[in-house]
This record gives structure tokens, sequence and C-alpha cells, in this order.
């Protein structure tokens, strides 16, 4: 596990964190490891879907034992605030005033009708940095349509583009731009923004419409139509360049798990390498297989025999004997190698083991970039639903205790 | 935010930044992320070009080293500079070049990282002459732990962080997801990195080393994988269409294919609104029947989850998808999305790269970005529709200044101009094939 203590690069900034489900909450998230004072809004009369997901902890239920919830808010405080309540636009201005980052994946619809747009936090904060993470954007002819990462992964191109091309393009399995491609580019607009403003103390207003956040990850793709009218399709595990690439089946293990391999064989030496490892097999001393030319002429055929020779192998110990000749490979990890068989990731502790009150000792994902002197990390586990509410209302924003108990009788602060 | 032509007026979030980037495909979303938000990156290239510049697709379909569409997407906004490190000479230059730099970008093995090391390329002697100097790995396992030594592509990354294995068919292979994902959540990861330790650099003079694990930042996409295995020490398994009940799933269209996630409580507008839909057009047959009416009425997370729940509704399952599959199956994706949409019912086009070339959503925002670019010696430049941004900033805009550089264009303005080596010297250190 890596420290808990130490300076870290945004300590000093709050952020007021509107936001919910993944790819709000995960910029959040990431700015918290950081050193950033994370307060994020939440409110019993619109409850994070994700508090309220799989997989909870088992015999426990409630608001604190998601841990889909609870792995993206760590090391945050979480503030109740009724944005449909009387009153509650001025506590929220408070707050915005006293932050330096605002954070938002609402709909455009739903932060105007709170009075929460760009041009109304200026009037509190006018150094804000905005971060507005729309689905469409703020503009344009479809800037109310609904979504999230199941529906971007279509919209954009990435369930085209992916899987096997002889089938319906299913999507990838999971909501794959929530994750790390939208929170992600959020962040490092937010901290180029965070730059602009120490050096001109301009604040502004960062517009990251999901759409184009993800679509601009498929560039080459994209470019390859508007510049030359080829409509790409999807091509399965095929690369563009690297012959044999793709993901082989090995021996089951013995409680009869599937174990797959992933080889990447980029030039002919590496060619020539893995057949040292495969001494012996009909595909190592097939001279039509020995250039690149060869191989992708014959992909198909290659491709089976390379099946046939690795159906036999334990896929682990063969991906650390194809890697020791220099050939890319790995054993494909599901979750149980991800947490208990990876030596690697073990040895680098990148997982977290964090106390929490009702999910006890739990993993939480550690920083996703590691700076060697000041290193993130997640000095707390998920807070408790309202936990900082009282602590939030006095310390931050500076409420008596008579005021926060009128909040709360009026539903403003629930 | 339509360019007719190059811009370079507006203040940028990272004037005076300079950045020498000295990856290849692994790395080089880190620094266009970068240099689109105004740093100075400079392409370090060996001096036949780097090798992404030979990777499809092509420009015209036209292999070549000037024509790479995917190297002008990556590097646009950048210069190029060659140097040999593999020459004493050339590797001399880059020490002077690296004195002008704030942050230095690179995706290099283990074995070049040290081999380069051991002839004085080595991140820490440069640091501690130049103490404010950041130093970015973006790596495939870490610069450190028994993989460190581990080659790496996007395949072997998806792999490895357990997202390959959720996504494909269960009666399939386990799949990639298309883009090279792995290099590009290694290039947020690293610009992340860079712009932390820069702000931490520019508020106390001290740079710092950052490194990226492709394994570990794109770990994260496993969604609820690896704490479903920490709570319940069960591994979630892709599913493809398994267990999906009508309205949640991907249907085939007039044209293609829509995707479609009607019914889920609390997910747009409920599936009632989709049968009135479906009758408005006279296609609804007998979904407003009792069985189906209310059975759909009722849905909850049980019946949408849970295998044993659903097989209680076998027969009505089975009629419902005949139905809704015919219904879909008339109209385009475009018309679905849109008619859909407009009824708040969660359904998304699943849309080929033509697809978000011609939307009209993207262009009524001028997403695309027109510029030139040159290509081959003796061609014309090319007129390019560059895919936009992933973020629009109001005060400190992102644009393209510049295209994306040829082998060396810079090598002028760089060595004998900013690092100020001598003009003849120049042509000596190119005769001998250090530039």
């Amino acid at each position: 596990m890596t420290s808990t203590t130490g300076t870290r690069p945004l300590d000093g900034i709050r952020v007021a964190d509107f936001s919910w489900f993944g790819a709000g909450p995960i910029a959040g998230r990431t700015l918290a490891d950081f050193g950033a004072d994370v307060i994020r809004v939440e409110s019993e009369a619109r409850v994070d879907g994700l508090r309220l997901a799989q997989p909870q902890k088992p015999g426990k239920s409630g608001y604190n034992v998601c841990a889909y919830f609870n792995n993206f808010n760590a090391d945050k405080r979480s503030f109740l605030l009724n944005m449909s309540a009387e009153g509650s636009r001025e506590v929220a201005l408070r707050l915005i005033e006293r932050s330096d980052i605002f954070l938002s994946n609402l709909t455009p619809r739903m932060f105007e009708r709170w009075g929460l747009t760009y041009e109304e936090l200026c009037e509190v904060k006018p150094d804000i940095i905005a971060a507005y993470q729309p689905m469409q954007g703020l503009t344009g002819p479809h800037r109310d349509f609904l979504g999230f990462g199941a529906v971007l992964t279509p919209t954009t191109g990435i369930s085209h583009l992916s899987g096997d091309p002889e089938r319906k393009p299913v999507g990838v399995g999971t909501n794959y731009p929530d994750y790390a491609v939208n929170p992600g580019h959020t962040i490092v607009a937010i901290l180029a923004a965070l730059r602009h403003r120490r050096r001109t103390g301009q604040g502004q207003r960062i517009e990251l419409a999901q759409i184009e956040s993800v679509a601009a990850t498929m560039g080459p793709a994209l470019l390859d139509y508007t510049a030359n009218g080829v409509n790409q399709i999807r091509k399965g595990n095929q690369s563009s360049w690297m012959c044999p690439h793709g993901i082989y089946r090995c021996a089951d293990d013995p409680s009869g798990r599937e174990r797959w391999i992933a080889i990447a064989v980029g030039d002919d030496a590496q060619w020539e390498s893995l057949c040292t490892v495969a001494a012996g097999t009909s595909f190592a001393s097939d001279d039509r297989f020995g250039t690149l030319l060869g191989r992708r002429r014959t992909e198909d055929e290659l491709n089976a025999q390379v099946s046939d020779w690795t159906t036999s192998f334990d896929a682990a110990s063969l991906a650390i004997q194809l890697q020791s000749v220099g050939v890319a490979a790995s054993l494909v990890h599901d979750a149980e190698d991800m947490c208990e068989h990876d030596d690697h990731l073990a040895e680098r502790g990148f997982y977290e083991y964090l106390d929490h009150p009702e999910t006890d000792i739990s993993l939480y994902d550690g920083p996703i970039v590691k700076l060697h002197d000041t290193p993130g990390y997640l000095a707390s586990a998920a807070p408790l639903f309202g936990e900082h509410t009282f602590e939030v209302a006095t310390e931050v924003l500076g409420y008596s205790a008579e005021e926060v108990a009128e909040f709360a009788a009026s539903g403003v602060l629930s | 935010m339509g360019h007719d032509k190059l811009s370079a007026m507006a203040p940028t979030a990272l004037d005076g930044v300079r950045i020498l980037d000295l990856t290849s495909e692994m790395g080089h979303y880190c620094g266009k992320l970068l240099a689109d938000l105004g740093a100075d990156v400079i392409k370090v290239e060996p001096p036949g070009g780097e090798p992404s510049r030979a990777r499809a697709p092509f420009w015209n379909g036209e292999p070549g080293r000037e024509t790479s569409l995917r190297f002008w997407y990556f590097n646009a906004n950048k210069r190029s500079a060659t140097v040999d490190l593999g020459q004493f000479d050339g590797r001399w230059l880059f020490g002077q070049l690296v004195k002008t730099a704030d942050i230095v970008i690179e995706a290099w093995t283990a074995a070049e990282r040290s081999e380069l090391a051991e002839h004085g390329v080595d991140p820490d002697a440069y640091m501690e002459a130049q103490p404010s100097l950041i130093w970015v790995s973006i790596t495939g396992f870490g610069l450190d732990g028994p993989k460190s030594g581990w080659q790496v592509t996007d395949l072997i990354a998806q792999a490895a962080s357990g997202i390959a294995t959720l996504a494909g068919y269960p009666d399939g292979s386990p799949m990639r997801i298309a883009g090279n994902q792995a290099y590009i959540v290694a290039g947020i990861s690293a610009a992340q990195g860079a712009l932390l330790a820069l702000l931490q650099a520019e508020a106390t003079g001290r740079g710092q080393r950052v490194e990226t694990s492709m394994q570990e930042a794109l770990s994260i996409c496993q969604e609820t994988a690896h704490l479903q295995w920490d709570f319940q020490g069960t591994s979630r398994q892709r599913i493809g269409e398994q267990h999906r009940i009508p309205g949640i799933g991907t249907y085939k269209t007039r044209d293609g294919y829509i995707y479609s996630m009607v019914g889920i409580p609390g997910f747009g507008a409920p599936w009632s609104a989709l049968v009135e839909w479906m009758e408005e057009e006279g296609q609804a047959e007998d979904l407003t029947d009792p069985p189906y009416a209310e059975t759909f009425a009722s849905l909850n997370m049980r019946m949408l989850m849970d295998p044993e729940e659903q097989a209680k509704f076998a027969s009505i399952f089975a009629r419902v998808q005949d139905v809704l599959t015919r219904f879909y199956a008339s109209k385009t994706s475009m018309e679905l999305y849109e008619q859909g949409q407009s009824r708040r019912l969660l359904l998304g086009q699943v849309a080929t790269p033509a697809d978000i070339g011609d939307s009209k959503h993207l262009a009524a925002r001028e997403w695309w970005l027109e510029f030139d670019q040159p290509t081959k010696l003796g061609s014309d430049d090319a007129h390019l529709r560059f895919p936009g941004p992933p973020y629009r900033m109001s005060a400190t805009p992102t644009s393209i200044r510049r295209p994306a550089p040829q082998i060396g264009e810079h090598n002028q303005e760089v060595w004998v101009d900013e690092v100020g080596i001598p003009a003849e010297d120049l042509i000596a250190f190119a005769g001998e094939g250090a530039v």
C-alpha cells in the first residue's frame, strides 16, 4: 500500500462535486486522490443510483454498502443538499463561492433548472473553474438526448468497431467510456484550467460533451472516413500490422475455468522467438509464416494452428515463457487474477484496502498515475450518506448550528 | 469554433511549457492532449522517423512515411526534430535539448530505458542537473515489479487489465476494445500526471518522475468486476447478449443497429412509452394486452438481472421480443435514435465512422476542424476534416495551430535557433547521421 500522508499537488483546492453516477464522481475521485477537498453533494430526494447498485456487501443493505459507489467516492465528504427544496440554491451558491472547482454531469436541463449555469456561478465566484459533462454538449440538435456509458459506446463508434465482424455489435461488456476516458479528459482540462487560473487569475467553463470526448479517442477511424471515405468495420482481435495477434484458448484450470492468452507478434524476429518456444509444431517450421506478409496472407490458418498449440498450455506459464524471449503476451486476466494472483500488481500495491464502517476492509482502485515525489493516495474510505453535512455546513459554509437546524427542518439539508 | 485556417490568437492554458515527446503510438496521445492545450511539444524522433509514421490508415490509401492519417491525428500541433540516441553525438545533442524543456515524455521499453541510461540518457542525471524537470514514463506495467520488463501492446494491456475478459460473447473469445484504448487511456493518465507534476513544479521549483502503468490505468475500466470479486468471491464473465430481456440490447434496424435500454426503472421513459410509440405507428400488435402490459409495467431489477426470475416470464418475453424486433427492423437507426430520444427513451444509434462523420449534431456544434496537411514531396496538401477536441475551454480554447510535422521539419529552428547549435555544426551532425 502507498503512503497516506504527505504533500499533494492539489492541497488547498476545494471541489463542489454536483455530479453523480460514473464519469463525474470518478473525476472528483482523482482530484481527491491528489489532495483536493471534494465535497460530494447528495440528496435523499435524488439518491445516486450507484449507492443502490451492485455489488453490495453481503448481508448488508442501505445507502452505504455498494462498492460501485464507494470506489468512486473515497476520500470525499458527503454533503446533503436537496436542490428541489426552497432556499437550497443559496446554500449551493455559498458552497460554490468557497470552492475552486465546480463539477457536474447533470443534463443541461437540470442545471439550468437549478440555476447553476456558468454565468450564474460567476456571479458568486468569478474565477470558478466550472466543468460540465453533458452527454451531447450544451448546444446542438441532440442536446437533450439522454445517455450514459452504455449508450455512448454505440453512439461513438466503439461498438461498431469492436468485436466479431460476423456477429452483432453488442458493445464491450461495460459502460467503458465512463471510467477512464470521460473522467480522465475532464481532469486534464481542469488541471490545465487550474494552471491558467494561477497565472492569470481567470477561471473558465469547461464543456466536455461526452460524445465528443469519446469520439476523440477514435480519431484514425474517423479520419479514414472524412479523408478517404472508408467506413471501417470491426475486425475482432486482428491488428492492422501485427500478426499473429489474438486471444487464444489455453487449458482450462482444474475447476473448469476457461483460460486464455493474448499474443501480439510485431515483427519477424519476434515470430522466430515465438517459434523457439513452439519448436516442433508444424507452424514453427513452415516457411510461409516467416514474413509478416506471409503471415497476414494466411492469417486464419495461422491463428487456427497457434490456437491448436496453446490449447494444452497453462496460460499464465506460457505468457511468462513467451515474455522471456521477448514476445508480447499475457494471461487474459479475470477479476480473480487481478485481485488474487497477479504478483506484479500486488508487489506494486495498486489496490488499496480501506476500512469502512459498514463494508469493513474493502478494495479500492489506487491512483491511476504515479507521481514519485508527491504521490496521490486515499486518506479515507467512501463517506457514509450525508456523513459530513453538519461539518461542511458549519466549517466550510460558516452556518451556525441553529441555521443548520433550520435548513434541516425545512428540508434543504436532506 | 470552426476553423477555416490554422489559428494562433487565443491564450492557451499551457503557454510557455516546453515538452519533448519521445514516444511513438504507445504514448503519443499524451503529447497530443498537451500540445492541443498550447504546450510547445517537440517530437524527438530517430532520423528515419518514428514507427507510427508507417501505421495505417493512410491518406488515399497510399502507404508512406508522410501519409499516415494515424500519425497526423496524434501529432498535429507538434514540431519534429530528429536525433539518433544510438550515437554519442546524438545523445550529446539531446542533452542540450533537455536543458530547454520542462517535461520529457517517453514510452521506452525497460530494456531501452536501461540501455539508454547506461549511455547517459538518464532521467535521474538530467533531473539532478535540472531540478524543475518533469520526466514522464509511459509503460505497460510500471517501472518496477516482476513484469516491468514485459513487452506490451494495446492487446496485451487490455488482456492484463481485466477488461478483455468482459468484452465479447460467452461462447467466443475475450475481445479487445477498438481504437487502441490502452494507449489512449495511458496517454490520458500520463497527461494528468504531467499536469499535476507541473502544478507542483511551478509552485515549488521541484520536478519529479511520473509513471503510468497501462495495466493499472486501464484496470479501472473493469467497472465492478474486481469489486464483485472482493465482496462475493466470483469473477464477472462476459455476457454478450445473454440474459437480456426485451427492450435491452442491440437490435437490427433497416440500415444498421440500435442499442436499446428501455425498461430499467429510473433510466429514461418507461416501457409503456415504447409501446405507445409502436401503437401510434400501428406496430404494437398485441403488446397492449394485459399479460404483456402488466408484466412490463412491473419490471424490477430482479427481472432484469436474475436468469431464474426471467425464466418465469419466458413465453411473454419471447412474444414481446418478437414484436419489438420487427418494430426496430422497420425503421432506420437514426429514425429510432431521434424519435425514441424525443420520447425520452434511452436509445443509441450503433454509429459507424460515417454516421459520426455525417452527424448533424457534431456539425452544428462545429466540432470538426478543417486545415491543410502537407503530405509527401510533390503531392498536393491534404485538406482534412479533422476530429475535434475532447473538451471546450471558454478562456483557453484548444486549437490546431500547425499540422503534423514532417520528419525533422523543425531541425533548423530547434537545434540552431533554440538550442544554439552553430549551423555548420548541425550540417556536420547531419552528415554523420546524428540528426
